[in-house]
């Protein structure tokens, strides 16, 4: 058994930001990641990192409603997540968003400037003005590889400290008295099975945007980072808020950032035309509309046979002009080339949506505190309640960083301040054996299903009835298909190798029952929603109810049970000048 | 034959195998565009044994660096041939199986850089140019093409390699760096920069066409 301060499970932007915080605190801490750090979904990220800046000078003199703030900032939160958001935890993200920037220039970040030295900022969607900071169009990647260099500078010189688990898979949460007490890990590079014990966990597992076939999502957002934390009691919340990006593209979905349409690209249809003007909730702020209202109106436009090719809509970059395509949106040229064979500055982009971002997450507060002492959740596997029903772009990226680092610091508040009693030997070996038991058995189905084919019957079945239109009928009849495919896995499951070394083969089956559990938590929590709002579109109740509550989904013996909370009005300290305006 | 794809793929596991093999794998050629496509395929409907890493899919993760059709380059971008294809793995570092590579000397190489920024006390500030100039290098994935490619690691297993002088030249390059002769007297020795005759198969290899030995010159030029 290996003991530490702090575990921190995922090693991507959220989990490496807990991880320098928590050295810096002088704790013995531990980052397990089933990939290397570097190759975590957060290099993904393309879009920006939303924060307010000091007043630029052209804006000095002008009326304070006319330039941005930590108000606006907020409103504008707010204006998106219909209602839902709950303003603490908005508010701490907005107040703390300038020391991220901060930290990452100090860090050596390479974020994009100005001629005059300043910040060179782009307006995203449902912005009021521009505030997002970015690194071309590759802001994830540029970010991950400063937290990275970080964390090998901390490892460097506090060596006692910090220690990488690369390519080790978390199997179980160890929770007891609604305590947590660390984890069990395979190590899949030699296939052994490990105890963990820690005082704290930080949980930073990222999205699980693969239950979805058509997903911008990297191949390991699997869904079983939530389904861990899940099966040891631990709540989620508002899972049926599940956000799709409008524009990835047709066949690979891969993404096509929002920054392309920030710059100035056009949604055209099969006809040529700027469609997003023919309807009401994308009209006035066309290609800088909310996600969801884009998205929907593209499958809108599909089902009416305006479609090209019947199956897409064109994304026209080339009114932006080739210099400003090759400064600030290069990666997006070569994503184009290499995976739709075609150069964005000579042709439209054929682009249709997907999957993109989880809102839901586990159940977290402004503290980054969850239901279970000792344990907490930041980046998007938490669902803090920023993003309400629907999430601005920009605001992904500063979550993870702030939320990561809040994780830390409470967590350190949580060691320092208690003595933490051991659960015991007997605690710690029962659960062990348990685990290596649960694990063996899977060799031993001799069923015929495979892997694959349950993953794709499930994506297939999230895609058409889980997606972004839903209603009651489908929403039943792809539990049905869940359940299906839950007895399936328990009953006929095929692992194709018994060997423990490197058996990706043995990691996809240990996954995939992550994978429909949650994705039957989404289905649940969806087809429980009575109401239209946000990123979830019912189109059997298609008006919002009036009244927004948060669903809070949790794991109680076997089932899964449903109940609903209302949205935190309160705030932390009050940001100045918001609340007569609210 | 025209709607199959064969390719032969590298098989090992040095805890079983006395040799290396390559295998062959046949699959219909619908919706499959790249060598990562093709992996994935095996895996998953015809030998799911097959080890090889993916993480994103698109490039910008590192993860899936292999040798196919005679260049070093990441799967999930190289597009498959109707013709012949062949996959291995990386060079220069240890098999643990199939195509998956013991990266630690990779990493250890690059740790041995001090890849990191420390500020000096004063608050230099960094030129527009010079951003630019760095821009270029910080789109390194770190995914070991460049390492494997080129004949020097293979030779010189103390010499740092072009990915690991990338990311050097980013810092010396960054004037508000306070390591710059800690870093300079690193790779002054015999098994530093030196070491690179210019061969230019690290430009070739990247598939982020950073050409590392530029920046190795650079290096070379600051010390001479």
């Amino acid at each position: 058994m290996k003991e530490f301060d702090i575990i921190i499970v995922g090693a991507g932007a959220a989990g490496l930001r807990a991880a320098i915080a928590a050295v810096r605190k002088n704790l013995r801490v531990a980052v397990i990641s089933k990939v290397h750090p570097l190759r975590s979904q957060s290099v993904l990220a393309s879009g920006g990192i939303n924060a307010v800046q000091d007043i630029r000078n052209e804006e000095n003199g002008k009326n304070a409603q006319d330039r941005d703030s930590m108000q606006a900032y907020l409103q504008d939160i707010l204006n998106c997540g219909c209602g839902f958001s709950d303003i603490a935890a908005a508010e701490t993200l907005v107040r703390r968003t300038p020391s991220v920037i901060k930290d990452l220039e100090r860090w050596g970040c390479l974020l994009n400037m100005e001629s005059d030295g300043r910040f060179a900022l782009r307006r995203m969607g449902v912005s009021s003005f521009p505030r997002t900071h970015f690194a071309e169009d590759k802001t994830g990647l540029a970010l991950m590889h400063t937290l990275y260099e970080q964390c090998v500078r901390l490892r460097q010189n506090k060596p006692d400290l910090l220690r990488f688990f690369d390519e080790w898979l978390v199997l179980k949460l160890l929770v007891l008295n609604a305590t947590a007490y660390g984890v069990i890990a395979l190590d899949i590079i030699n296939g052994k099975i490990e105890l963990l014990a820690a005082k704290s966990v930080i949980w930073a597992s990222g999205g699980s945007g693969r239950i979805y076939g058509r997903s911008s999502n990297a191949m390991i957002s699997s869904g079983w980072g939530l389904a861990v934390p899940y099966y040891a009691g631990v709540p989620l919340k508002d899972m049926e808020f599940v956000q799709f990006h409008p524009t990835q593209l047709l066949g690979s979905h891969v993404l096509i950032s929002e920054a392309a349409r920030s710059e100035g690209g056009v949604l055209l249809n099969r006809k040529g035309e700027r469609f997003l003007a023919l309807y009401d909730d994308t009209k006035d702020a066309m290609e800088l509309s909310q996600h969801d209202g884009i998205s929907r109106n593209i499958r809108r436009e599909i089902l009416a046979g305006r479609a090209v090719d019947s199956s897409c809509v064109h994304l026209d970059l080339r009114e932006i002009g080739a210099k400003k395509i090759r400064d600030r949106l290069p990666g997006i040229r070569e994503l184009c080339k290499t995976y739709a064979g075609l150069d964005p500055l000579r042709y439209p982009i054929p682009v249709t949506p997907g999957q993109h971002y989880m809102i839901g997450g586990i159940d977290t507060n402004e503290k980054a505190e969850t239901a279970i002492r000792g344990f907490y959740a930041a980046g998007e596997c938490a669902n803090a309640g920023i993003h309400g029903a629907s999430r601005m772009g920009g605001n992904a990226l500063p979550e993870a960083l702030v939320f990561g680092e809040i994780a830390a610091e409470n967590a350190a508040g949580y060691i320092q301040a208690r003595r933490i009693k051991s659960p015991g030997n007997e605690f710690y070996k029962n659960a062990f054996e348990e685990e290596k038991k649960r694990i063996g058995k899977l060799f031993k189905t001799g069923g015929q299903a495979s892997v694959s084919d349950i993953r794709n019957k499930l994506q297939r079945n999230m895609d058409e009835k889980a997606g972004i239109y839903r209603d009651g009928m489908g929403l039943v009849e792809a539990a049905k298909t869940i359940r299906e495919l839950q007895n399936v896995y328990h009953s006929d499951l095929k692992v194709s190798s018994e060997e423990h070394r490197l058996n990706y083969g043995l990691i996809d089956a240990i996954e995939l029952q992550g994978s429909l559990d949650i994705a039957e938590v989404i289905v649940q929590a969806a087809l429980k929603r009575n109401e239209s709002v946000g990123v979830h579109f019912r189109n059997d109740f298609p008006n919002f109810g009036g009244h927004p509550r948060h669903s809070i989904l949790s794991l109680s013996k076997g089932k899964i049970r449903i109940r609903y909370i209302a949205v935190g009005k309160k705030a932390v300290s009050g940001i100045k000048g918001l609340w007569s305006r609210l | 034959m025209k709607n199959t794809v064969n390719i032969s793929v590298f098989k090992f596991d040095p805890l079983k195998d006395t040799e290396a093999k390559f295998k062959s794998y046949s699959m219909p050629s619908h919706g499959l565009r790249t060598v990562m496509d093709a992996l994935t395929y095996i895996r998953d409907h015809i030998d799911g044994t097959l080890a090889f890493r993916s993480s994103c899919g698109q490039g910008r993760c590192g993860s899936c660096a292999v040798h196919f059709n005679g260049r070093y380059g990441l799967a999930c971008e190289m597009l498959l041939s109707s013709e012949k294809n062949t996959v291995r793995p990386l060079a220069h570092l240890p098999v643990i199986k199939d195509l998956v590579v013991d990266m630690e000397a990779f990493w250890e190489k690059y740790e041995a850089v001090k890849p990191y920024l420390v500020r000096s006390s004063n608050d230099a500030v960094l030129s527009i140019e010079k951003r630019l100039k760095m821009n270029k290098l910080v789109d390194c994935i770190l995914c070991g093409a460049c390492f494997s490619a080129c004949q020097m690691t293979g030779k010189n297993p103390d010499f740092h390699g072009p990915a690991a002088y990338v990311v050097l030249n980013r810092f010396l390059l960054d004037n508000r760096d306070s390591l710059r002769e800690q870093r300079l007297a690193l790779v002054k020795g015999e098994n530093g920069v030196f070491r690179c005759h210019q061969m230019f198969n690290c430009n070739e290899a990247c598939p982020k066409q950073i050409y590392p030995s530029e920046n190795i010159l650079e290096i070379i030029k600051i010390i001479d």
